[in-house]
Parts: C-alpha cells; sequence; structure tokens
C-alpha cells in the first residue's frame, strides 16, 4: 500500500502529489464545513485524482500528521496492491430511520472478502447506534466497523458527508476493503473519569433523555455546567460526558455525549441510546488523563499492523467535546498517538460527533462518544 | 539551554515566522489563552467538586433520612413482632394440644408447655435444639413413653423426608391415648401435635358397648349376639355342635303387670344373673328383649350337654325369687335349635329356636324343645291361624255352646255355662284350647270376651228366670281394668238381672292378684254376680286361694271325677272339698261327671251340683229348649 499525505489551505490551494499518487484507489479527506460546503474542494479533488474514490466529510478540527487545524482540508490518497474496495452512500433522513440507513449501506457491501468497512455519517441527524446496528445486521457482527459521525466544529448546524459526490447534509458514507491482504487494525478509549453519585434513566426514548433520577436531565446539566457557560449548549455539555450501562451488565459501559438540546421540552438528544432502566453517571476529563487515553487507543490499534508491509496510514477519530476541554492541549492527545506509532505511521484524522469503533471488550462494533478511535490501514507482506 | 513546558513549546513554535522571528503579539496571544482555559479548566473542576460534594451530600441526607425511617419501621416491626411473640405465646401454651416444631435439622425450635406437662418433663431438660430421640429418652425416663426412641426416630426421618403425614395412636404407661399428628413443614422441617383423646376413647368404647349389650342387665345385645354366632359357627370343628337356647320367662308379662315394670326389671335382672351363672364363662347369655333371653353353649361333643343345661336352667330358674319383699316363682320355656344341623346363619339358628320355644310352650310351659323340621310347618299354621282369628270376630265365625249345670238334688237345670266354639270357613271348627292362647298372644282375647259376655247375656235373657248364665273369665280378662264396666255394660244392654249371672275364674286368675283385681270382684259380687272358682284343685295353692276371696261356688276339676273309682284320693279331696265348701256356704259343682256312678259318687260326697256329659254335651243355644221344657232326668244315657 502507498500512503500520501497532502492538504488545502485557504490562499494556498492543494499541496502538489506526485504523478504515481494520482492513480491513487481511495482519497480521504476532512474539511471544516466551511471549507467543504460550496463542493469546490471536491470538484477539484475529483480532477485530480479522476479514477479514485474520494470519501469525506466535516469536522470539528482537522488532523493532519501531528498538527490540528481548523480552516484547512486534510487528505491522504492511498494506492492498494491487492485489495478491493466498494463505496456506498445513502440517505439518511432522520434519527428514526437511522437502522434502515445502516442496512443500506450494509447491503450494498456485503459480499465475499469483506474484511472491514470504514463510514463517515452526518451528525446530527443519525441515530449512530442504530446506524451501526444496521450495517451489521447486513455484513455480520464479525467484521469490523469503525469511523466517526461529521462535525461542525463548535455549532452543531450542518454536517457534511459525501462519496464520490460533493459532500452534503444528511448522508452516510461507507467504504468496504475486500480482500485477504488488507490489515485493519481498531483501537478505541477514553480516559474520562466518572464524578458524583450514579443516576437512574428514569424517562427516555431512543437517544432522547428526558429524565435522571425523576429529574429533567436539562436541568442537571445546566447546574453544572454554571449560567455562563449553560449559554453554550449544547457544545458545552460535551465537558460532562454521560457513562451509561445496564444495571446487570455494569462491565459494558458506554459513553454517550450530547447533540442538541431542547429547552422547551428540557430533553437532550446524544449520539448514541439510553435505554430506560439503565444506570448513568457524569464524567468529566482531565488533559492528562485524555491524552492518556488516546494512547491507549493507539497502543490498542497498533495490533493491526503486524505483518504489513509499505505505507501505513491510522485514521483518528477523536470526540469534538475532547477538545471542547482541553483547548490548546489538544494536540497533547495527538502527540500520544504519534508517541505509540512512531514516524513509520502516517495519521489523518478529524475531531467527530460520534466515534465509530468495536468495542475494545467486546469486539462488537458500536457508536462511541468522548473517545479517541483510531483505525489503521494497511497491506500484509507479499 | 533551558527546558519549556511541551505547551509553551508549541506555543513558540507556533508563534515563529518564516524567517525565524518570534511575533511577540502571537505568542502572548497564545499564552493568555492557555492561561484563560487553564482557568477554565480550573473553575470548571472546582464547580463541578463543589456540585458533587452538594449533591453527595443531599444524597447522604437522603440516605440518613431513608435510614431513620427504615430504622423506625424496622423498630415498630420489632414491637409488632414482640407482641406477636407474645400472642403467639399465649397461643401456644394455650393450645389444648401439645405441639413440637423441630427445624429440617431435626432439632428442637418449640415445645410448648402443654407438651411438658403432658408428658411429664421440664423446659430444662428439653432445650431448643434437643434430638426428638433425646426427648423421647426423657419421656421414658419420666414413664410417659415406653417404645424404643432410636427404632422411632429410625422410621420416623425418612417418612418425613418423603412429605408424609404420619398420624399414630400412642397408648401410655400410665393408661392415657393420645393422637398424635406429625407433618412435615415447606421448609424441611416438622411439626407434631398430640391430643389427649383418652375420655374420647373411653366414650367410644363406652358407646361400643352400649350398642351391644342391654342395658337393664348388662348382658350381650342381639347385635352382640348375632356377632359372636358369626363367628362361632364358621369356627366349629369337625363332630362339634353349638346350641342356641331361645327361652322366655312364662308369665312374665302378667307379673309386670301386676307387680309393676320395677319389678319385672328386677325380676328380669335377678333372673339375667341367674342365668350367667349357670352358664359357662365361655359361653354366651345374652338378652334380646322383654323377658326373652338366648344362652348359646359352645363346644358340644354330645346331645345330652344341650339337655343337661336345659334342665339345669329349667331347674334352676324354677327357685322362687326373692325381691322387694315379694316371692315370686317363674318358670321358662326353653327352644333349642343346633349349628350347623338346625342351620349356619344366626338369623335361621334364632328362628328355629324360637319356633322349638313356641313348642315348648305350646306343650305345657316350663320345659324345652329341641327344634325339629316339622315345627316349622306347624309354626307356619299357626301363625296363618292367628291372621284368621284376626277375621273371626268380625266375620261372625264365632259361636257359643251352652253346657247345663243341674243340681244334684233334682236333676233341675239351675245354670248354662258359654262355651266358644270357633266356626272356621275351612278348617271347621277349631277347639278353644287351639286359639285362645293364639288369641291371648296376639292381643285381642278382650275383644273376644267382651263379645262372649254381650253375647251370653243377650242369649240368657230368653232363659228360664232360674236358669243362670256361667261366663268363664280368662286371667287376663279378670285383671283388665275395664272388667267392671264391661260386664255391667251386657248386662243393662241385655237385660239379664245381675243375679242370674256367674263368672267363672280359675286359681291361676288369683296367682298374682292384685287389689284392684280383688275390688273388681268385691264390686260384680256385690251387684249380685255370682262368682265361681273354676277347676278347682289343680293349682297349686288351692286352699289359700279360697281365702283370698269369698267365693260363691266352687267347681272340682273333672280330673278328681273321672279319677274317683281308681283311687282313694279323689274321694277324700272331693269330699274335704265339699264339706269346706258347705261350711263356707258355697255350691260345689262336679265337672266332667259322665256316668251315673260318678253322680251318685259326687252326690254322696256331698257336691250340690253337676256338670259333664251325662246330662248333655255343650250344645248350640237353639238346642237348649228341650232341656228347660222337660226335666233332666237321669235317664241313663247321655243326650
Amino acid at each position: 500500500m502507498r500512503a500520501t499525505q497532502f492538504s488545502w489551505r485557504e490562499g494556498r490551494a492543494w499541496d502538489r502529489v506526485s504523478a504515481d499518487d494520482l492513480r491513487a484507489d481511495l482519497v480521504l479527506y476532512f474539511g471544516s464545513r466551511q471549507a467543504l460546503d460550496d463542493g469546490r474542494r471536491y470538484d477539484e479533488l475529483r480532477a485530480m485524482f479522476p479514477r479514485a474514490h474520494l470519501v469525506g466529510c466535516s469536522t470539528g478540527g482537522q488532523i493532519s500528521g501531528g498538527d490540528l487545524t481548523d480552516d484547512a482540508v486534510a487528505a491522504t490518497a492511498l494506492s492498494f496492491d491487492a485489495t478491493r474496495l466498494r463505496v456506498a452512500c445513502a440517505p439518511a433522513q432522520g434519527s428514526d430511520c437511522s437502522r434502515t440507513c445502516g442496512r443500506t449501506i450494509g447491503r450494498a457491501l456485503a459480499d465475499d472478502g469483506l474484511a472491514g468497512v470504514f463510514v463517515l455519517s452526518d451528525g446530527l441527524t443519525v441515530n449512530g447506534s442504530e446506524l451501526v446496528a444496521g450495517i451489521m445486521q447486513e455484513i455480520g457482527a464479525a467484521i469490523p466497523v469503525s469511523g466517526g459521525l461529521a462535525g461542525d466544529g463548535a455549532q452543531f448546524e450542518r454536517t457534511l458527508v459525501g462519496a464520490d459526490c460533493a459532500p452534503g447534509p444528511g448522508t452516510v458514507a461507507a467504504v468496504g476493503f475486500y480482500g485477504r491482504a488488507v490489515r485493519i487494525g481498531h483501537g478505541s478509549a477514553g480516559g474520562w473519569d466518572e464524578f458524583g453519585p450514579r443516576r437512574s434513566i428514569t424517562r427516555s426514548q431512543g437517544n432522547v433523555l428526558h429524565e435522571l433520577d425523576g429529574r429533567p436531565a436539562l436541568d442537571l446539566y445546566m447546574r453544572y455546567l454554571g449560567e455562563e457557560a449553560a449559554k453554550g449548549l449544547p457544545g458545552t455539555a460535551l465537558l460532562f460526558p454521560l457513562k451509561v450501562f445496564d444495571p446487570d451488565r455494569p462491565e459494558h459501559d458506554i459513553v454517550r455525549t450530547v447533540l442538541s438540546v431542547d429547552h422547551d421540552n428540557g430533553t437532550m438528544t446524544f449520539a448514541g441510546d439510553l435505554p430506560q432502566g439503565w444506570t448513568a453517571q457524569l464524567m468529566r476529563g482531565s488533559f492528562d488523563r485524555l491524552a492518556q487515553g488516546a494512547g491507549d487507543a493507539a497502543r490498542q490499534a497498533a495490533d493491526g499492523l503486524n505483518g504489513s508491509r509499505g505505507d501505513k496510514v491510522a485514521v483518528l477519530v477523536s470526540c469534538i467535546g475532547r477538545r471542547l476541554l482541553m483547548g490548546q492541549r489538544t494536540l497533547d492527545e495527538i502527540e500520544a498517538v504519534g508517541t505509540e506509532f512512531g514516524p513509520d505511521v502516517a495519521q489523518i484524522g478529524f475531531y467527530s460527533y460520534g466515534e465509530i469503533s468495536p468495542h475494545w471488550q467486546t469486539g462488537l462494533s458500536e457508536l462511541h462518544n468522548q473517545t479517541m478511535t483510531v483505525t489503521t490501514l494497511a497491506e500484509a507482506a507479499g | 539551554m533551558i527546558t519549556v513546558h511541551k505547551l509553551f513549546g508549541r506555543q513558540l513554535a507556533q508563534a515563529r515566522a518564516a524567517d525565524g522571528t518570534i511575533d511577540l503579539d502571537a505568542l502572548g496571544a497564545l499564552v493568555s489563552q492557555a492561561y484563560a482555559e487553564s482557568d477554565e479548566d480550573r473553575r470548571r473542576t472546582d464547580r463541578s467538586i463543589a456540585l458533587m460534594v452538594d449533591e453527595l451530600d443531599q444524597l447522604n441526607r437522603h440516605l440518613e433520612r431513608l435510614v431513620e425511617e427504615r430504622t423506625a419501621a424496622l423498630r415498630a416491626r420489632e414491637a409488632e413482632l414482640k407482641a406477636q411473640n407474645v400472642r403467639f405465646d399465649a397461643a401456644l401454651n394455650n393450645m389444648t394440644q401439645a405441639l413440637l416444631m423441630f427445624d429440617a435439622e431435626h432439632r428442637l425450635l418449640i415445645a410448648n408447655n402443654r407438651y411438658l406437662d403432658m408428658y411429664k418433663l421440664t423446659r430444662d431438660q428439653i432445650p431448643p435444639g434437643s434430638t426428638l430421640e433425646h426427648i423421647l429418652e426423657c419421656r421414658r425416663a419420666a414413664g410417659t413413653y415406653f417404645g424404643d426412641p432410636k427404632s422411632f426416630t429410625d422410621y420416623l426421618i425418612p417418612a418425613l423426608a418423603e412429605r408424609k403425614v404420619i398420624t399414630r395412636f400412642s397408648e401410655l404407661p400410665d393408661g392415657r391415648t393420645m393422637f398424635i399428628l406429625i407433618q412435615p413443614l415447606p421448609d424441611g422441617g416438622w411439626i407434631s401435635t398430640h391430643q389427649d383423646i383418652t375420655e374420647r376413647r373411653r366414650a367410644e368404647q363406652q358407646i361400643a358397648y352400649m350398642a351391644q349389650h342391654d342395658f337393664l342387665t348388662n348382658l350381650p345385645n342381639r347385635v352382640l349376639l348375632r356377632e359372636r354366632l358369626e363367628q362361632a359357627v364358621p369356627a366349629l370343628c369337625e363332630g362339634e355342635q353349638l346350641a342356641v337356647l331361645y327361652l322366655d320367662l312364662d308369665h312374665f308379662k302378667t307379673i309386670n303387670d301386676t307387680l309393676g315394670h320395677h319389678f319385672g326389671d328386677e325380676l328380669l335382672k335377678a333372673a339375667a344373673l341367674r342365668l350367667r351363672s349357670i352358664v359357662k364363662a365361655c359361653d354366651t347369655v345374652a338378652r334380646m328383649g322383654g323377658d326373652e333371653f338366648v344362652v348359646v353353649q359352645t363346644g358340644i361333643r354330645r346331645m345330652q350337654q344341650t339337655t343337661a343345661l336345659a334342665q339345669r336352667i329349667c331347674e334352676a330358674m324354677r327357685q322362687p325369687f326373692d325381691l322387694e319383699g315379694h316371692t315370686v316363682v317363674v318358670e321358662v320355656s326353653i327352644g333349642i335349635s343346633l349349628a350347623p344341623g338346625d342351620g349356619q346363619a344366626p338369623n335361621d339358628l334364632l328362628k328355629n329356636a324360637d319356633i322349638a320355644l313356641y313348642r315348648a310352650k305350646a306343650e305345657g310351659r316350663s320345659t324345652f324343645r329341641f327344634f325339629e323340621p316339622d315345627m316349622d310347618t306347624r309354626m307356619k299354621a299357626r301363625h296363618e291361624l292367628a291372621i284368621a282369628l284376626r277375621h273371626a270376630l268380625t266375620e261372625g265365625q264365632f259361636e257359643l255352646h251352652y253346657q247345663p249345670l243341674v243340681a244334684l238334688s233334682d236333676q233341675r237345670v239351675t245354670a248354662c255355662e258359654a262355651l266358644l266354639r270357633w266356626n272356621h270357613p275351612v278348617r271347621g271348627q277349631i277347639p278353644p284350647d287351639t286359639f285362645i292362647p293364639i288369641a291371648e298372644e296376639i292381643g285381642i282375647i278382650a275383644a273376644i270376651g267382651e263379645w262372649v259376655i254381650g253375647k251370653a247375656c243377650a242369649d240368657a235373657v230368653r232363659w228360664p228366670h232360674d236358669v243362670k248364665l256361667a261366663v268363664n273369665l280368662s286371667p287376663i280378662q279378670v285383671m283388665n281394668p275395664n272388667l267392671v264396666s264391661v260386664i255391667v255394660r251386657a248386662l243393662a244392654v241385655s237385660g239379664l238381672p245381675a243375679t242370674r249371672l256367674e263368672i267363672e275364674i280359675t286359681e291361676s286368675a288369683l296367682l298374682h292378684h292384685t287389689d284392684a283385681t280383688l275390688a273388681a270382684l268385691h264390686r260384680l259380687r256385690s251387684l249380685g254376680v255370682g262368682i265361681s272358682m273354676d277347676d278347682f284343685g289343680t293349682g297349686y295353692s288351692s286352699l289359700s286361694s279360697l281365702r283370698s276371696f269369698p267365693f260363691n261356688k266352687i267347681k272340682i276339676d273333672r280330673c278328681f271325677v273321672q279319677s274317683l273309682v281308681d283311687g282313694d284320693d279323689s274321694v277324700a279331696i272331693i269330699e274335704a272339698i265339699a264339706g269346706l265348701a258347705k261350711s263356707l256356704g258355697m255350691i260345689t259343682t262336679a265337672e266332667g261327671v259322665e256316668t251315673l256312678e260318678q253322680m251318685n259318687r259326687v252326690r254322696a260326697l256331698g257336691c250340690t251340683e253337676m256338670q259333664g256329659y251325662l246330662i248333655s254335651r255343650p250344645r248350640p243355644l237353639n238346642d237348649l229348649w228341650p232341656l228347660f221344657a222337660t226335666e233332666c232326668r237321669r235317664t241313663g244315657t247321655a243326650d
């Protein structure tokens, strides 16, 4: 496999790439909503890479190499020696249809030799849990699904996704990797610490949370954020993700983060389900612990690179909540991942509204929030 | 070279321009932003910690409140439990039943006071945790258990494991009986309750005894008798027999009627005792009711054994009973059936013995008879006769014949004795000896007697005025309280003067006389009715009966007249009677005079009247007239 990273910056156009790279099979690109919204970046890429699948989305910040930018478009061109690809794209009209959308994607990709799926989804209108469940329903639980939900900085207004077309809202795109040569690794970790009492989810509907311990959940969040920060909702709610788990299976916990709030109804919409009767506990992060978590995720994913030859790529999908909390210290976690991989592994990625990866314990693919997830891509020797 | 903070290093790198110079404004902004972020993070941390502390404090208070509430609830529950325990304790220790409760390890949980009292134990002896075996050992030491504790426990524990409910009756060494119920409990333990049913058992036994024994004599009743027969007959060995002796007291009814029921009861009790004393202990004496008893003799090899027993009974019963100032003699008649020859079922044996008893009675009482198969036929005939007899009166089958009595001085007819005849539509004329006992037995003798007096008076009123009417009264009629009114009515209806009526009674009628009987006779006599002593000389106390009442006439029994020729005894007796009568102012009638010689002898011996075939057989009313028309002459031929 051959991988080349390049980028676009306001006023500087795209970096130059070699003629070999222009024959790449797949270009992954991540940019700010503002940079991608008019479709010109896609057209430029299409012109540059006539035979490549172009798959990208809007973000809450792009990771390229060891760097983090807000206004650039980060891209990587991948040329495979022995791996076939298939791209699928489907509209996602509202979170009620997320499972259907997932099944459409899954059906399109399900085929002999499918080794893994990388999925990018609209970050605001899709229930990520249902989407992943729909894909797995069609391709089977054994095939890893990773990726993330597109972002919109800290605005939470519009997110864009595209596969072989200009990125747009309400879209889910996925790439399937086929064949025995491809090596895909996964890692996912949070580094958040629980705090405060455990609370019971007393009223919820899918990914909409109404009450914790019989009281409006939004009130609790506003109290913790303080008057000033409450004005920044829903973005500021990312500072306090929720750890949720089935009281009967407390070891299988999931972190959930807020996508939107409804002040009129006192509800909060999360990026995944919060089943009624489950237990929830607030979490908070410290700079060091979050960076440590990112390192853990890289370490898990590094296993996937064993026995590979040629270039290696790590796709980092980290949560916008982590970035909001860490500020300038965000680079600490990108550095922590880089430290784990060393200079041989090229890094690209973005800050998302939700991460998709197999659970580190169960191995079942699902939606994560507030984590750093790492997907490594490479091809085997020979 | 100084080591800079990683962040500051990055800020320096970001602030460095392409030419390598540092943009201080940019660096300042970055540093300042980093401070702001750090401050914000600290504030956020402080705030969240404060909130968490507050929240945890609230939670803590909530939990404390909850603990207080629960503690209060627990205390209330504890108090309730205590009260419940007191009530439970009171209920447990005031039960009439004794109770033990064991846990699944077969260790004692509870023993109530009643248990301790019942089995003479103290609470210290059987503390909670005791095994059943230990408790039973304690009971054995206290003398309230005489089983083997270990073998009972070995039986009980596996039975309880199979969830069986066990009931048993336990007889205590001191004679008490306990009903024990042992039931497994759902938790693997078990409960044992003990009820003292000694009194109930006794009552049951008493009831069972009463159901099988005669209240008055304490002898087995017919129920037990039947049971014993049912057991004894099949148990007979080869060549062995069993005898059923059915006996009743002759004339018991008369005694009962005259001396009262209380006396009758005392007599029955005495008779029962006497019977019991004669019979072997292994033989049964039962009372069937009334004056009827049954003796079952077992182990008979020879019939002689039964004959001997029957004779012994007759002999023993013949001895006078001295009761409450009275001396009475009762005799028994006995009918005997033998098993297996005369039947094997109790009913057959009793019925056949009863038939034999009737036979014995018919043959003169105070005797015994073995059952013979043709007795049954005769009994049936007798039964049919009884049925026919009930209709005889209403269907006009009775008729009166009259036999004249004549004065020995002048052969003049002085009176005619009414004699009852029954013209059976099929069997023809049936003699009074045959049907009178049956009439007495079936209780229509009074009605027949009333008819006789009425009819006889109506007949006699048409006779010559100097011819009297003689009517026999049976002992039963004599004792009838209506006797006087029956006679007075007959006289009134017919118009026959009382002085023309003579009633004849036998000695036996006076044997058990009462004041009422004598008063009735005196009343009749005062009305002018003549009273004759009939069949004089055949009873046991003829002379003493003459003293008991002033008779008008003595009729000397035919047996004396008929043996006049053969023996001197009769001569002496007739002469003595006639002399006695003359001195007491009584008429003497010689009965059964059939020959001239007899007539001459009785006249010579002082008799004043005679009656017999020499003068006339009893004849129908219409055939009487010639006797009245012509003076009866001694012609030497009977009419």
